[in-house]
């Protein structure tokens, strides 16, 4: 029946969360699409912080979100929202807020009315909505402009508009699905300082990426997926070092590969040296961190003309491929 | 009380408008919305100027009597409205004049020079027993002119707003009210939010509500404005034809939020859920045509969404024209002037013109009740079967995996 009361209960029996819960639960979760396995015996238990979930396209993570998000079932397993099955019950989400991947939005709007019309889904009155919404788009920058139609913004103003609906309720989870892609590199740091603020607020935060290091500058609690699978959970810091157990590559360009390949051999942590190719020197190491710290004064010290430097490995596919043991 | 409505408007001031102005705005913004809305007014005032041509034409007169006058004994129009009962008035005095009472009163009501209007309950239909002489060379001009323009209104009315655009506002604007939005993704904003699915649906069918039913309710007033002026009589306005175009109206109304509600399940059902509509348009224009030919009687009929909102017109005629069938009847007689089929060998009324297109379109609500209660039946009965849907529909939703 439809809620008379519409003060954010979305079925008519009252709806009081579970406060021992954890805020998001995964029990051997798994979600079959056909004979694809889009998740497979996931678990996890996630309260308070930001929490980065990792993974490259495919991996998992937009599946993961919206079997949270109670769009699609799983196929096993048990899923809980403040320890609410979010299934047909879209009660719990009157203590979330949801960033979705979709670049679609309704661009005939302006964003005021966008977050003002979303804001009193959560039961909210005209007059509260309002306020709600001025307050979350000075939250993410957008004060200035938002009396302006959707349509007339950039990328990264979108993606702001996006994030500003999913906080007017004030949520304690806020689930964000690749919030950074396609954004210019002053709307990604905005919006990675709107995510640490939350962060620090005290709320739950889940986002997604599939770049590394983007997950890194948000927060150092990591979650991640590949073919459906959890393949590592924790802190960065320990994925990075478990990640320097393995080979490492480092690929310098300078005008005399050869001089610089001598100064190089003396960090005892290098493992090997190639000559790529004209004025291309590839290092190999197991200890990423020790290299990068001494590289820039050998440079330095010995008078080396270096045009660049890149991490040929330091991508999630790397990353994973150490992890799963390259399968 | 009024804090009480407070209260009610407050607590649904929230989600429930939320969406439904959210959907009217969303409708507003899109040409397509325009596009459909005007090609619909422009189709239905085409149709007016046929109308207009029809009322300003002159139509010729005929001696139906062969005694060399012309329409000297008219059709008694004061008393059309006493159905079932004596009417007539011999105006030429060939009846009148006649030496005894059994001659001036040949149809043994006794009433002399009348005409009796009696059921016949074998062949259902209602027969003309006329005294000799009376009403027998009617004024066809009069008579075309108004039973044409009731054939018009009952015309347009039943078949291009009550079925066409009944259907094809809904077709348009429904389908796509849920399935356009999780097709483009935006729906992830709505389902993000503490609210059952069926209240979206709900919400997003009043929203579109809010755009057709003004649209109905403007082109039916127009309508109602320009043939009430155009259209035959002595006043200056046809005031009696405004309960016909409410109740095309609000038939118009109903049918448009069955067909909403069956249209955007069908578009949650399945992502070509437009070709179910089509199917499920053209058994309703199956059904149409049985209610018509039928003359609004069939039970057949009622196994639809639009015999029942035929049912609400017919009773709404019955009410506003009440002598919408002694008039069909008098027509159909034509002054009681018998021509030789010669095909079949029997004599037959010579109808006059105007009456067979008006008794086409006029139908009995044929559901043995009061009309005002079948008025009130058949809109209760277009509610639940929305009632029905939405169950439906919202069940559909609420199982739906959301990609």
């Amino acid at each position: 029946m439809p809620d008379l009361d519409q003060h954010g209960h979305a079925e008519t029996k009252e709806w009081t969360p579970d406060v021992k819960a954890p805020v998001v639960m995964l029990d051997r979760v798994s979600k079959q699409y056909g004979r694809i396995n889009a998740l497979n015996g996931v678990s996890l238990g996630i309260s308070g912080g930001v929490t980065g979930i990792l993974g490259m396209n495919g991996a998992g993570k937009s599946t993961l979100f919206k079997l949270l998000m109670g769009k699609l079932r799983a196929s096993s397993g048990a899923v809980r929202l403040f320890g609410t099955d979010p299934w047909r019950n879209s009660a719990p989400y009157s203590r979330v807020g949801f960033v979705p991947e979709h670049e679609k939005l309704h661009d005939w709007m302006t964003a005021f009315d966008f977050v003002v019309t979303f804001a009193r889904l959560y039961g909210l009155t005209r007059d509260e909505a309002k306020v709600e919404a001025t307050r979350v788009l000075d939250f993410v920058d957008l004060k200035d402009v938002m009396h302006k139609k959707i349509g007339q913004y950039s990328k990264g103003m979108r993606q702001r508009v996006k994030i500003a609906h999913a906080l007017v309720n004030d949520p304690d989870l806020i689930i964000l699905d690749e919030p950074l892609q396609g954004c210019d590199p002053l709307a990604r740091t905005t919006i990675m300082n709107v995510i640490k603020e939350l962060g620090r607020m005290g709320r739950t935060v889940l986002v997604s990426s599939h770049i590394l290091h983007e997950i890194e500058r948000i927060t150092e609690q990591i979650v991640i997926l590949h073919r459906g699978r959890v393949v590592a959970l924790g802190n960065s810091h320990a994925i990075r070092e478990m990640l320097d157990q393995h080979p490492h590559k480092i690929l310098l360009e300078c005008n005399k590969p050869k001089d610089v390949a001598k100064s190089i051999m003396d960090i005892d942590e290098v493992t090997g040296l190639h000559f790529v190719s004209d004025g291309k020197l590839l290092i190999e190491t197991r200890h990423l961190g020790v290299v990068h710290q001494q590289l820039p004064d050998i440079i330095v010290q010995n008078g080396h003309q270096v045009t660049g430097i890149d991490n040929p490995d330091d991508d999630l596919q790397s990353i994973l491929r150490y992890l799963t043991g390259g399968f | 009380m009024s804090s009480k409505m407070d209260t009610i408007w407050s607590k649904l001031d929230r989600k429930a408008t939320a969406i439904s102005e959210f959907t009217m705005r969303q409708y507003r913004t899109r040409v397509s919305t325009w596009a459909i809305m005007i090609a619909a007014f422009l189709a239905l005032f085409l149709m007016l100027l046929f109308y207009a041509e029809a009322m300003n034409s002159e139509v010729e007169a005929i001696d139906n009597d062969n005694d060399g006058l012309f329409n000297e004994d008219d059709f008694d129009w004061d008393n059309l409205g006493a159905y079932n009962s004596s009417v007539g008035f011999d105006d030429d005095g060939d009846c009148t004049n006649r030496t005894t009472v059994s001659q001036r009163d040949t149809n043994d009501n006794n009433i002399e020079c009348d005409i009796k209007i009696v059921w016949n309950a074998i062949s259902e239909e209602w027969v003309i027993e006329g005294d000799i002489g009376v009403d027998e060379d009617p004024d066809e001009e009069k008579y075309v002119k108004e039973a044409g323009h009731r054939a018009f209104i009952l015309g347009i009315g039943k078949f291009g707003i009550v079925y066409l655009l009944g259907i094809f506002l809904p077709l348009f604007l429904a389908t796509g009210l849920v399935r356009e939005e999780m097709s483009s993704g935006t729906m992830h904003y709505m389902l993000a939010k503490p609210i059952a699915r069926g209240e979206i649906l709900l919400y997003r069918i009043i929203g579109y509500l809010g755009i057709v039913w003004p649209y109905i309710i403007v082109i039916c007033t127009l309508l109602c404005v320009f043939t009430g002026l155009m259209g035959p009589g002595d006043g200056f306005f046809r005031w009696a034809d405004i309960g016909v175009w409410m109740s095309i109206a609000w038939a118009t109304m109903m049918v448009t939020l069955v067909y909403g509600m069956i249209f955007c399940t069908f578009g949650i059902l399945w992502k070509n859920g437009v070709v179910l509509s089509i199917i499920f348009a053209v058994w309703e224009l199956g059904m149409a045509f049985v209610a018509l030919f039928s003359g609004g009687d069939s039970p057949i009929q009622h196994f639809s969404v639009i015999g029942w909102g035929l049912t609400i017109v017919d009773s709404g005629v019955a009410m506003a024209w009440a002598d919408n069938n002694t008039l069909i009847t008098m027509g159909l007689w034509g002054g009681g002037h018998e021509n030789m089929d010669w095909w079949s060998g029997f004599s037959e009324n010579e109808p006059l013109p105007g009456a067979e297109p008006l008794s086409a379109f006029t139908g009995n609500p044929g559901l043995g009740i009061s009309n005002w209660l079948s008025f009130i039946l058949s809109t209760l009965i277009l509610i639940v079967q929305a009632a029905v849907t939405w169950f439906i529909g919202q069940a559909i939703f609420k199982g739906k995996e959301v990609d």
